[in-house]
């Protein structure tokens, strides 16, 4: 009958952020449980490929808060700069740089969505730049940042931020707090009744993986921390390479640096970690389940490691086994990370395949067919705006629209509502919104005393 | 591009679909160049067996403009708080599913769990003493909800029950006042383009030929434009869903108005009780391969609680959909795109999904053919998420009593529904999906009342002692009875309001 019991004791596999992130946060939602850490050496492949920076999205922090971890402490203890978007160079065929903010973009002209009014204005000749009406992306233009008031009924509303933290000073964060809620650190793995491996790609757990390395050509990775005296803006720099792509991530006191290349690509490269993408074709197999990076090897280029090893945190904690007689919770669990995966999948390949960088690389990537799921968000976008949303998406509608635009793809045709609006009407609306934008933002303070302040 | 733009819409047939489509359209449209002309016969009746609806119309409704007393004064309507379900898990249950959530969640735990886990320790009350809704259903009694959302009041959400054809009629006098022409008339032909193969016009019976470029199908059942002329084939799912007639008859009552749907289930399908403010609404949804039109009739008859006041109507209809709701330049909405039985009162509500989404993906003459892709994905899942629903409720049963329970009790459901039951059975965990129609306490509603109680919850609500658990329950109970036990009689509120028929 020992399937009726209760599970009483987890171990988890990997003292990464993603071992710590799960043992702090399972703790707190399940104070009785006797939680051990087995600790691995050696850079911290937790998440996936190994990073200086990570990045929380906007709902990431509401989500950590609920679980006890507010905003001030995340900043001050993670050296965390606010985030507001990724900025792009060298992914547009026109050279263009461009900016994908977090949040909604513009506002709808009655039941016409913005980025249609977009689409329409440009077909009709006008130039328009989507950043331009992205409080988010006009802040981080003018160096001003603070989270909107409680209750503010401005423009400034419509901001929204994230945090991108030191990878190892979050981890240590975690470990502390977990630790002192008497998870137990141990040399070898202990027995439980379930184990939580995070202990990245290179896991003793690993099990059938799928190989995604025919569509992601970019298996090499290096990473640094470098300091900065002056806190550098609140965006990631992302910019594309001939055999790769490469990221800047701003943290209060410095910045976190990624190398993304393709080996076959760049024969005189430095020496640099292996990465192969892919995935399990089941996180949650008996009592193992699989998170972060043992379950998932993503292209890391969407800046979604932390984020996905949170959601898999959270989904676990949501779906605990009640009795060692898992199985309904693990089909659902394995269901949901699916197709969580296959939304990252698709979000990152269509940030890699569809792009106008110049490189043998990119040219192989553009010229190859895209599996169907991603193929029919790319086609329908192209062919009118819109944006196919799944369960598990990675992205929201905001989000593939600033990806998809900032990428340089167009859609052929619109709303044909938007089309039989005259241009004045849209101007006047765009007018509107930019000058409520422009006054928010206005009365922003400079963002690096903000943060000086923050971090303090 | 621009000089591309479609012109001339035809909606083909009045009706519930029609009307509502030819309102949104005229709302949406007005201003533009772009005409909309409906044709109907008054010799073909309509089916507007959907006079129950869910919360979503209030959206509709609001976004026309349309006022909520002077619509219901005009359509005879009630509050709807949820629907009745009687003798579906077993002979003699009862349950509620309502247009609201059960409980408050504690530490993060949502209710449901901390509920099972009480009943499993003993606890007697129903699930059903934790809805403000329920409990104010079960006495007839109605009020709005209250924007607070501190408050007990803001825990629920509503819907009406009206007259479909007069609902059909105000719709009617909206869309003409904003220029919607109306044109009387049988429609008999639609001639095709020979190159395309799209439908080019309507002829009339009298000869007379209405061309367009957009054709909307609100010809009900038979389908005149998507099927008789583009035959787009139809998917059948009566091997999940077997009934497939039902009997209709309208009667007097005197019992108060109760904000709520009933839905019987009887020997070998269900009779459904819709109270309107002039009169009730009465049906019987039966499966013909295990009873008689006869029977099914008498049974009916036998059920209703007043004077019949029309002579008892019959329908017959295929459950399923069209294999593509828009093909070309038709688009089908209504019973013309596929048909659900009324159990959760869903097809006025997929004809407004319907509508909607052809206004967020309206075409112009290249006919972006992504334009329908999309249009059909979403509505196929649309439709494949309310049959789940719908199988659900007789699937989730103990009846045994006739071949008709034993058929659907131990027919083999659709995977997607077999994964969400045993995951609800095993550790009450409800499994759903984005944007979709019912919201997990809808699914909760079904799975309790229908005896899918979970055999564990989920650990976390551990917390909590099980005395504390039946404390913290307990006084949660009285509130709820408290609160409801304030709220007027619906009777009363219509009069408060302004919306009580004369």
């Amino acid at each position: 009958m020992s399937g009726d019991a209760a599970v009483t004791s987890v171990a988890i596999a990997g003292s990464g952020l993603a071992g710590w992130l799960a043992a702090s946060l399972v703790a707190r939602a399940l104070p009785d449980l006797a939680i051990t850490v087995t600790e691995t050496p050696g850079p911290d492949r937790s998440l996936g490929v190994t990073t200086a920076a990570e990045i929380l999205l906007p709902d990431d922090l509401l989500m950590l808060g609920e679980a006890g971890w507010n905003g001030p402490d995340l900043l001050r203890e993670c050296r965390a700069g606010f985030l507001l978007g990724t900025a792009l160079t060298g992914w547009r065929a026109d050279g263009a740089a461009a900016f994908m903010p977090f949040g909604e973009i513009g506002a709808p002209l009655g039941p016409v969505p913005f980025h249609q009014l977009v689409s329409t204005q440009r077909r009709r000749g006008e130039a328009v730049n989507l950043a331009n009406y992205s409080i988010g992306a006009l802040a981080a233009q003018a160096g001003r940042f603070a989270p909107p008031p409680p209750g503010d009924e401005t423009a400034h509303s419509a901001l929204a931020f994230g945090l991108c933290v030191d990878t190892q000073r979050m981890a240590a964060m975690l470990r502390e707090d977990a630790l002192e809620r008497g998870v137990q650190l141990t040399g070898a793995l202990s027995d439980a009744d379930l184990v939580i491996d995070a202990s990245g790609p290179d896991s003793r757990f690993a099990g059938a993986r799928e190989d995604w390395s025919a569509w992601f050509p970019f298996d090499r990775v290096a990473s640094a921390r470098r300091s900065s005296e002056a806190p550098p803006p609140p965006y990631v720099h992302c910019d594309a390479h001939a055999a790769g792509w490469q990221s800047f991530a701003p943290l209060a006191d410095g910045v976190g640096e990624l190398f993304v290349f393709a080996s076959a690509d760049a024969p005189g490269a430095p020496p640099a970690e292996p990465f192969a993408p892919g995935c399990e074709v089941a996180a949650w197999t008996d009592n193992v389940v699989r998170i972060a990076g043992a379950a998932a090897q993503h292209d890391p280029v969407s800046g979604l490691q932390l984020h996905i090893a949170l959601a898999d945190v959270l989904r676990l904690i949501a779906l605990f086994p009640a009795t060692r007689e898992l199985a309904a919770e693990a089909a659902e669990y394995n269901r949901q990370w699916r197709e969580q995966t296959d939304c990252a999948f698709d979000a990152a390949l269509l940030r890699l395949a569809r792009t106008g960088a110049r490189g043998a690389v990119w040219d192989r990537l553009r010229a190859s067919p895209l599996p169907e799921r991603a193929g029919y968000r790319h086609d329908l976008y192209a062919a009118n705006g819109r944006i196919v949303l799944h369960d598990g998406e990675v992205l929201d509608e905001a989000g593939w629209i600033a990806q998809f635009d900032a990428l340089g793809v167009q859609p052929r045709k619109g709303d044909a509502l938007a089309d039989a609006l005259p241009s004045e009407r849209i101007a006047a609306h765009f007018a509107a919104i930019r000058q409520a934008m422009i006054a928010a933002v206005g009365r922003m303070p400079p963002y690096q005393a903000l943060l000086a302040q923050a971090v303090a | 591009m621009e000089g591309r733009a479609v012109e001339r819409v035809v909606i083909v047939g009045g009706g519930t679909a029609g009307w509502m489509t030819a309102a949104a359209l005229a709302h949406r449209l007005q201003g533009l160049p772009i005409s909309v002309t409906l044709v109907e016969s008054e010799e073909i009746g309509t089916v507007g067996v959907g006079e129950a609806t869910v919360p979503h119309i209030r959206f509709f409704n609001a976004r026309l403009g349309i006022d909520e007393a002077d619509f219901m004064r005009r359509t005879s309507a009630t509050f709807k708080l949820g629907i009745e379900f009687r003798n579906w898990g077993r002979k003699g249950d009862s349950y509620i599913h309502p247009f609201g959530v059960f409980g408050e969640e504690i530490e993060g735990v949502p209710f449901h769990h901390l509920w099972a886990r009480f009943a499993r320790a003993g606890g007697r009350d129903p699930v059903e003493a934790f809805s403000l809704p329920v409990l104010a259903a079960r006495m007839d009694r109605f009020a709005h909800p209250d924007p607070d959302p501190d408050s007990l009041l803001s825990t629920y959400s509503y819907a009406y029950q009206f007259d479909a054809g007069l609902y059909a009629a105000y719709l009617r006098a909206y869309a003409e006042a904003r220029g919607v022409r109306r044109v009387e008339g049988r429609v008999v032909g639609a001639p095709l383009q020979g190159e395309t193969g799209f439908v080019e016009s309507v002829v009339l019976q009298d000869g007379r030929i209405i061309v367009g470029e957009l054709f909307i199908d609100c010809s009900g059942f038979r389908g005149l434009l998507i099927e008789q002329a583009l035959q787009a084939g139809y998917e059948d799912w009566s091997h999940w869903l077997p009934c497939d007639r039902a009997v209709a008859v309208p009667c007097r009552s005197d019992a108060p108005l109760s904000p709520y749907t009933r839905a019987t289930a009887l020997d070998a399908g269900w009779a459904w009780r819709i109270p309107l403010q002039h009169r009730v609404g009465n049906g019987h949804v039966y499966c013909s391969s295990h009873i008689s039109d006869e029977a099914a009739r008498d049974a009916l008859l036998g059920q209703i609680e007043g004077e019949p006041i029309a002579e008892p109507r019959f329908l017959r209809f295929t459950t399923g959909r069209r294999h593509k709701q828009w093909d070309r330049n038709v688009v089908a909405i209504g019973l013309a795109a596929g048909f659900l039985e009324p159990l959760e009162s869903t097809s006025i509500h997929l004809i407004q999904l319907a509508v909607g989404r052809l206004l967020d993906h309206f075409p112009d003459r290249d006919w972006d053919p992504f334009c329908a892709r999309e249009y059909n994905r979403l509505m196929d899942l649309e439709y494949e998420r309310v049959r789940d629903f719908l199988i659900l409720h007789y699937h989730a049963t103990e009846r045994d009593d006739t071949p008709f329970w034993n058929q659907v009790r131990t027919m083999q459901v659709p995977d997607s529904l077999a994964h969400r039951l045993e995951t609800f059975r095993k550790r009450g965990v409800v499994v759903n999906y984005r944007d979709g129609m019912f919201l997990d306490a809808s699914w909760i509603a079904v799975y309790l009342g229908q005896r899918v109680i979970p055999e564990t919850s989920d650990p976390r609500g551990e917390v909590l002692s099980d005395a504390g658990l039946m404390l913290r329950l307990a006084s949660m109970r009285d509130e709820y009875a408290q609160m409801a036990s304030q709220l007027p009689k619906q009777n009363a509120f219509l009069e408060r309001i302004g919306a009580h028929v004369g």
